[in-house]
C-alpha cells in the first residue's frame, strides 16, 4: 500500500474544487480501470476523488427524442433500465455486452467514455449515435469527442456528468469480444436516423471513430450486399497479439453486415 | 516486443543529424523528458514521466551506444528501470537515409519487458510505442523546420540552432534518443 488521499465530494463544484487542489489528482468511477492500474504501481495519484456520492451525475431520463444518462450510471443499470430497453435497446444491449458481470456492475459509463480506452463499448455509441457529452463547463459533439489513444477533447479537471443520445429510427451493435476480457477487438454500432445512416467503430483504430466510408456506401443502399464491394482501408488500425490491424480492418466488415443484418430483421 | 517504423523529417540529414546531437532540443521534443545527463561519450542516463491513459510513471534509463557509423546509423543498448511498474532490456537499430531534401528516418527495436508490465500484457503496446514515437517526430520535425511552426516560436528554434555546434564536436551521439524513446515508451505502455 502507499498512501493518497481519499475524497468523496457531494457535488461536482466540490469535486473539481478538490482536483485543483491537489497535486496530482484523479477522479475515481467506476474504477475498473484505475484501481487495477494502482495496484499495479502504474500509476500513484497523491488524491483520490471518489466521484460515487454525486447525485446530479446519476439517473436515467427517457423521452421520446432523446434518452439522457447521468455519468456515474454503472453498466448493469443500463443493461437493465426497462425505458432505456424501451426506447433505446441498442444501448440497453450495448452495455450488457460489456466485460463481465462485476464489471458490469461497478463500471460507469462516464468512466469508461473519459477513458477512453480503444476497445471499449460504450464510444461506438456515442459516435454512432451521435451523442452529446455535457461536463461540467459544456457539451462536446461525440464525433469530436474521442482524439488518440486514451485521449479525450477534456481538459484537465474536467468532469463528464450526463450523456445525451438522440433517439434513431432502428440501431444494432454488433462487436467480436476478446474471449477473456470481452473488450472489443472490434464492435460496430449501426443506426438508421429516417434514412441517414451513422456508423460507430470500436477496437479498430486508436480510438472509436465513424466509419464515412460505410455510411456513404449503407446511405445509398441499406442492403448487406453492398457492403461486400467496400474496402476498410486498415492504415492506422491497431495491432497486437490479438489482432492484426489487417484483421481488424477485415473484422469491421464483418460486424457491419452483422449489425446491418439484426438492424433489418 | 519488436517494433520498426520510418519517418520524413523534412530537413537535410546533416540538419537531422545536427539536432540529434543536441541533447536539449531532444529533451524538449520527448513529452515528460525530465533528465537527459551524459555520463562519457558512449553513456547516458535519461529520466522520463511518461503518462498515457491511466498509467503514469517515471523510468530511469542508463544507455550505451555502439557501432557508431556517422552520420548514417547507430546501434543503442539500454536498461530501463521503472521501478514497481517494472523493468525493460533491449536494443535498436537507427539509419538516417538522404531522400532529396528531406530525411528517411528508419528504426528497428526489439525490447524485453520484466516485472508488471510484463504481467498485465501487450495489448497496447504497438498503438502506444506508435503514438509516442510519432508524437516526438512531429515534434521534432517541427524544431527542425521553422517555416512549419508559428512565428512567435520560430525565433526561440533560430536560438536553438545556434547552440548547435556545441554538440558538434561530440559528433554522432545521439540517434540513440530516437531509439530509445521509441524503446522506454514502447515498454512503459506495455499494459
Amino acid at each position: 500500500m502507499y498512501p493518497f488521499n481519499y475524497h468523496k465530494p457531494e457535488t461536482v463544484a466540490d469535486a473539481v474544487a478538490l482536483f485543483n487542489d491537489a497535486d496530482d489528482a484523479m477522479y475515481l468511477s467506476g474504477g475498473m480501470t484505475l484501481i487495477p492500474t494502482m495496484k499495479q504501481r502504474l500509476a500513484a495519484p497523491t488524491d483520490l476523488i471518489d466521484l460515487s456520492g454525486i447525485a446530479e451525475m446519476t439517473g436515467i431520463d427517457v423521452a421520446a427524442d432523446k434518452v439522457t444518462v447521468g455519468a456515474f450510471t454503472r453498466h448493469n443499470d443500463v443493461a437493465t433500465s426497462g425505458a432505456i430497453g424501451e426506447t433505446l435497446p441498442v444501448l440497453a444491449q450495448l452495455a450488457g455486452l460489456i466485460g463481465d458481470n462485476q464489471v458490469r456492475n461497478r463500471g460507469t459509463i462516464g468512466g469508461s467514455l473519459a477513458n477512453s480506452d480503444p476497445a471499449a463499448d460504450y464510444p461506438a455509441a456515442v459516435i454512432g449515435l451521435g451523442a452529446t457529452v455535457h461536463t461540467q463547463e459544456r457539451a462536446i459533439a461525440g464525433d469530436e469527442f474521442f482524439q488518440d489513444l486514451f485521449e479525450t477533447a477534456l481538459q484537465p479537471g474536467e468532469i463528464v456528468t450526463r450523456i445525451e443520445f438522440p433517439v434513431p429510427t432502428r440501431a444494432a451493435y454488433r462487436k467480436f469480444p476478446n474471449p477473456a476480457s470481452r473488450y472489443a477487438v472490434v464492435g460496430v454500432l449501426i443506426a438508421d436516423f429516417n434514412g441517414a445512416i451513422r456508423v460507430g467503430v470500436t477496437g479498430a483504430g486508436p480510438c472509436a471513430f465513424r466509419a464515412s466510408g460505410l455510411e456513404e456506401v449503407l446511405n445509398q443502399n441499406l442492403d448487406p450486399e453492398a457492403l461486400e464491394g467496400v474496402e476498410v482501408p486498415d492504415a492506422g488500425f491497431n495491432s497486437d497479439l490479438h489482432a492484426s490491424a489487417e484483421y481488424r480492418a477485415h473484422l469491421v466488415k464483418v460486424m457491419a453486415r452483422r449489425a446491418l443484418n439484426d438492424l433489418l430483421s | 516486443m519488436e517494433q520498426s517504423g520510418e519517418y520524413r523529417i523534412a530537413a537535410s540529414r546533416e540538419a537531422v543529424w545536427e539536432a540529434l546531437n543536441d541533447p536539449q532540443v531532444l529533451g524538449e521534443c520527448i513529452e515528460g523528458c525530465q533528465n537527459i545527463e551524459k555520463v562519457d561519450e558512449q553513456h547516458f542516463n535519461v529520466a522520463v514521466k511518461a503518462k498515457i491513459g491511466p498509467v503514469s510513471a517515471t523510468f530511469n534509463a542508463e544507455l550505451e551506444l555502439s557501432d557508431l557509423n556517422p552520420p548514417a546509423s547507430y546501434v543503442i543498448n539500454g536498461n530501463a528501470k521503472g521501478g514497481a511498474a517494472g523493468f525493460a532490456k533491449g536494443g535498436a537499430e537507427v539509419e538516417l537515409a538522404e531522400d532529396g531534401d528531406a530525411t528517411l528516418l528508419r528504426y528497428a527495436v526489439k525490447a524485453n519487458v520484466g516485472g508488471k508490465l510484463a504481467q498485465v500484457g501487450s495489448r497496447l503496446v504497438d498503438g502506444a510505442a506508435r503514438k509516442m514515437a510519432d508524437d516526438f517526430f512531429a515534434a521534432f520535425s517541427t524544431r527542425l523546420d521553422p517555416g512549419a511552426a508559428s512565428t512567435g516560436e520560430s525565433e526561440s528554434e533560430e536560438e536553438n540552432k545556434d547552440e548547435v555546434p556545441r554538440y558538434e564536436s561530440s559528433g554522432s551521439r545521439s540517434i540513440w534518443l530516437i531509439a530509445f524513446v521509441v524503446l522506454i515508451l514502447a515498454v512503459l505502455f506495455a499494459i
